[in-house]
């Protein structure tokens, strides 16, 4: 009897010993990732090439997890501790996870590395101040128009777009409520709104000039795609219906392919009133939240940088059609000759890369866009909308936090 | 004015006169509230006063059984042979007093602040400081424990007085075994509510006095626990909430407001009527099919609003099923704009909610309709009474006396009516002229849920609670007093 009892203590003390030197450099704990559903597959698949390929952490369990990218900062701002130890976002949502100090900046030798590895674009969009707090994942967080071929003739101007669907009975799909989509005609027609953030990401200055010549142009023409019979509000393929052309991102272009099929086309937004649409070039990007044990952080730090170099991020567009930040993945060749990747690229030019706006802007453009769907600014003339975008900026200006 | 002048009156004068005395009533039914809220403390106040002169004296004549039962709880009743109670009051000491030094002390102490510790980097590494959540949430734990401890330890000290006069009189206490007989006989009420008591204590009152005292801190997006901590402000939130100046959300809390009891009115009786009329046409003789006519209506409660309230939205988009086959049909050109301008979408939602509501309102109202007493109608007919007037004379009032409570509750479930307004619209459309999120239909309650879930505004939402609970209160303790059924109970009997 005595000796089974030595014979399972020195067992166990042989176990313990081994999971003691693992632990010393590497990591055998639980480790929870949330992405966007439809790459959890991918991610999976990614995940279990990491454990191959670094040894010390193929003990490691690995939670993968679908939870969207709005939703995601949401989650985690509001139960930290019982948040995925990784997280894909979009990067309006940075400089509020970090205000809420639910983010942990970027171990020093990875940020160099994804520094000198990614677009400058989505460096810039990644960095507070001089910290880096997130690994860059795509560059295609931007939006651009989907068109029927057999409906609409001549994509380059936004009013021959709107008289060919009227004249086929199809609809305009443009998100104009949406503070993301709005942009497009605000800083199209040359007007910025800015926010700058400290290194902690609370919200510091703002800089805005919706109220000017160039901020009523931009809202007549909204007002004037807006009394279109053929004007649908939406942004999303899938839940639209009689689509003659719709503005829209990268991650919906298998569905337009669908709703298209042969007449499929992709292009650069087009002119309205003279001036070229403009707006938000984004990115999605991967974030560590804070950890309390140095072994888990250091597989954290090791995981989100591998599950966005150069080679991920090049599988993930083969997967999911989701376009690489990363400089080599993007000028690969598949990357290159994608039709909607193409006009994202094109359209990109015109656009601003997105800077951090506090949550409540976005209600904010939604009131905006709201109360020109209802037809509230029909009959006002120039100084009254004038005054709206006074209004407007005003309230804009005042989410600045005082410090 | 007395009883003869009012029934000169005319019927529209009539109503006047009643709408005059309920409004000129209110300021007397305020003031006799506070009065008997008053009294209520007064009460409360003489009830410690007595307690702590009853823990007075009977220290002061009571034996050394007694006084030592001061410190050690139970002991009286050990020493006087009723072990059962002191072993209980004893164990409950002993688990307080480990309580609060192992847990309770710290965070009652943290209570005033709700933490100093902030959290920290060592290095890239997070030390989490002091969690605010977690102080208020034990804290107030605590406060309760504390009040039960105090409560039992005065039950204890009161039990050793009455056993004392019990003893001096000659009687015999009564054994541990008497005691656990009664438990199942005369005392049986409280051995059936011990368990109820303690679930509603630890699952309602506690969790509400919790967010009654979160509406005092600062509790929102920029203070969350674990990395940050929040404290107390005061009626900082309050005044955020209904105060107009620039940055506060009191333009957009009284339209808010307004929206929302315009909604629960039109919701409530529209759906009642409506109701009552479809069950009275479907009623009458001579109607065939019935049986069909209530299974089509009852068609909707049978799909899950879920369901049928997101399809339904989807329906009356401006790309929805509604709006093209009008414009196919080419009696409209442009899209009706039933989500999407403030008038319209109030009606829409309104007007979907008939829908959902009018069967069950039907079979409420088929049940009470077949118990009117047929010999009324025949008799009414009899005296050349037309349908308005029987319907005026009989059939109202006898709906109204059995479902005034019905339709009061139904109020107040309208104004915090989530599901139909959340799945229909979203509180869509917002305005500039809103601020916070809030949208034109919005109700309190909905933007209650977006200030929690998407602006984690949490101060504001524990703030809005209070007052949605006011809005009710008020309304029902109003209402209730002056429905028939309350008011003439003998009526219809």
């Amino acid at each position: 009897m005595k000796k089974i009892l030595a014979l399972v203590l020195a067992a166990m003390m042989v176990l313990s010993m081994a999971s003691f030197a693992a632990a010393d450099d590497g990591y055998a704990g639980n480790l929870k990732i949330w992405v966007a559903e439809a790459t959890v597959e991918f991610t999976k698949a990614q995940v279990e090439a990491f454990k191959a390929a670094h040894p010390e952490y193929a003990n490691m369990t690995v939670e993968v997890l679908p939870v969207g990218e709005g939703d995601a900062a949401n989650n985690v701002i509001t139960d930290v501790e019982a948040a995925a130890d990784i997280f894909g976002f979009a990067q309006d949502q940075l400089a509020r996870l970090v205000a809420a100090n639910a983010l942990m900046d970027v171990e020093p030798e990875n940020a160099k590395v994804v520094a000198a590895e990614n677009d400058a674009g989505s460096v810039a969009a990644v960095t507070l101040g001089e910290t880096m707090y997130a690994y860059p994942m795509t560059c295609d967080n931007g939006y651009f128009l989907y068109y029927d071929k057999s409906v609409v003739s001549d994509p380059s101007t936004l009013e021959g777009i709107v008289a060919d669907c009227e004249k086929a009975g199809k609809n305009v799909y443009f998100e104009i409520n949406s503070g993301w989509y709005q942009t497009a005609f605000f800083f199209g027609a040359g007007c910025t709104l800015t926010y700058g953030t400290d290194n902690e990401g609370a919200i510091v200055s703002s800089e805005c000039n919706y109220a000017s010549e160039n901020g009523v142009k931009a809202l007549k023409a909204m007002i004037n795609l807006a009394k279109s019979p053929a004007f649908k509000n939406g942004s999303s393929i899938s839940a639209g219906s009689d689509i003659g052309a719709i503005v829209d991102g990268a991650w919906d272009s298998n569905y337009a392919q669908e709703a298209f099929g042969e007449n499929f086309a992709a292009v650069k937004l087009p002119t309205v009133d003279g001036f070229q649409l403009g707006g938000f070039g984004g990115f999605k990007m991967l974030g560590v939240k804070p950890q309390t044990d140095e072994a888990k952080m250091a597989a954290c730090d090791a995981l989100a940088a591998y599950l966005t170099s150069g080679e991920v991020q090049l599988a993930r567009f083969e997967a999911v059609g989701w376009g690489p930040s990363n400089l080599a993945a993007k000028s690969s060749e598949k990357v290159q000759s994608n039709v909607a990747l193409a006009a994202l690229a094109d359209q990109l030019q015109y656009a601003v890369p997105q800077g951090q706006y506090p949550n409540d802007y976005w209600s904010l453009a939604t009131g905006l866009g709201d109360d020109v769907i209802a037809g509230k600014y029909n009959d006002l003339d120039d100084a009254a909308l004038l005054e709206v975008l006074q209004n407007f900026q005003n309230t804009a200006a005042s989410y600045v936090t005082a410090k | 004015m007395n009883d003869l002048d009012y029934l000169k009156l005319t019927g529209f004068s009539k109503l006047g006169y009643k709408l005059k005395k309920f409004f000129t009533g209110i300021p007397g039914r305020l003031a006799g509230a506070l009065k008997g809220l008053g009294l209520w403390f007064v009460k409360l106040f003489r009830g410690i006063g007595s307690a702590l002169a009853d823990l007075g004296s009977t220290f002061v004549h009571g034996d050394w059984k007694t006084k030592l039962s001061y410190l050690v709880m139970g002991f009286g009743s050990c020493a006087r042979g009723q072990w059962g109670r002191g072993i209980l009051f004893f164990l409950f000491q002993t688990v307080f007093n480990l309580y609060m030094v192992n847990f309770g002390v710290a965070y009652l102490g943290k209570l005033n602040t709700l933490g100093t510790i902030e959290t920290y980097r060592e290095g890239r590494k997070t030390v989490y400081g002091d969690n605010s959540f977690f102080i208020l949430l034990y804290g107030v734990l605590t406060l309760f424990f504390v009040l039960a401890f105090l409560y039992t330890w005065y039950m204890n000290v009161k039990q050793n007085r009455v056993s004392e006069q019990i003893l001096k009189s000659g009687k015999k206490l009564k054994s541990t075994k008497d005691d656990l007989k009664s438990l199942m006989d005369e005392q049986f009420h409280k051995t059936l509510l011990a368990l109820p008591t303690l679930g509603v204590t630890v699952f309602t009152i506690l969790p509400i006095f919790f967010m009654i005292l979160v509406a005092f801190t600062n509790f929102d997006a920029t203070h969350q626990p674990p990395s940050k901590l929040f404290t107390w402000v005061g009626w900082d939130n309050f005044r955020q909430l209904l105060s107009s100046d620039n940055a506060s959300y009191g333009n957009t809390f009284s339209q808010v407001l307004l929206w929302t009891l315009i909604w629960a009115f039109f919701a409530t009786f529209l759906n009642y009527f409506l109701g009552m009329l479809v069950a009275i046409m479907i009623n009458k003789k001579g109607i065939k099919l019935k049986k069909m006519w209530r299974t089509i209506l009852v068609m909707t409660i049978a799909i899950p609003q879920f369901v049928s309230l997101l399809y339904v939205s989807k329906m009356f988009a401006a790309d929805g099923l509604i709006n093209s086959f009008l414009m196919r049909l080419g009696w409209i050109s442009t899209p009706l704009p039933f989500w999407t301008d403030p008038v319209w979408a109030r009606v829409t939602v309104i007007v979907i909610n008939v829908w959902i509501g009018i069967p069950y309102l039907m079979l409420i109202a088929t049940g009470i309709l077949m118990n009117i007493p047929a010999d009324l109608y025949e008799s009414a007919r009899i005296d050349g009474a037309n349908a308005f007037q029987m319907y005026k004379k009989i059939t109202l009032p006898y709906m109204l006396f059995v479902t005034g409570p019905y339709l009061l509750t139904s109020f107040t479930g309208n104004i915090n009516n989530f599901n139909v307004i959340f799945l229909l619209s979203g509180g869509k459309p917002l305005s500039l002229e809103l601020s916070g999120n809030a949208g034109y239909t919005d109700l309190l309650i909905t933007w209650l849920y977006k200030m929690t879930v998407s602006d984690t505004n949490y101060k504001l939402a524990a703030v809005m609670g209070i007052l949605v609970f006011l809005v009710c209160a008020v309304i029902n303790l109003i209402v209730y007093n002056m429905i028939p059924s309350v008011k003439n109970e003998e009526d219809f009997q």
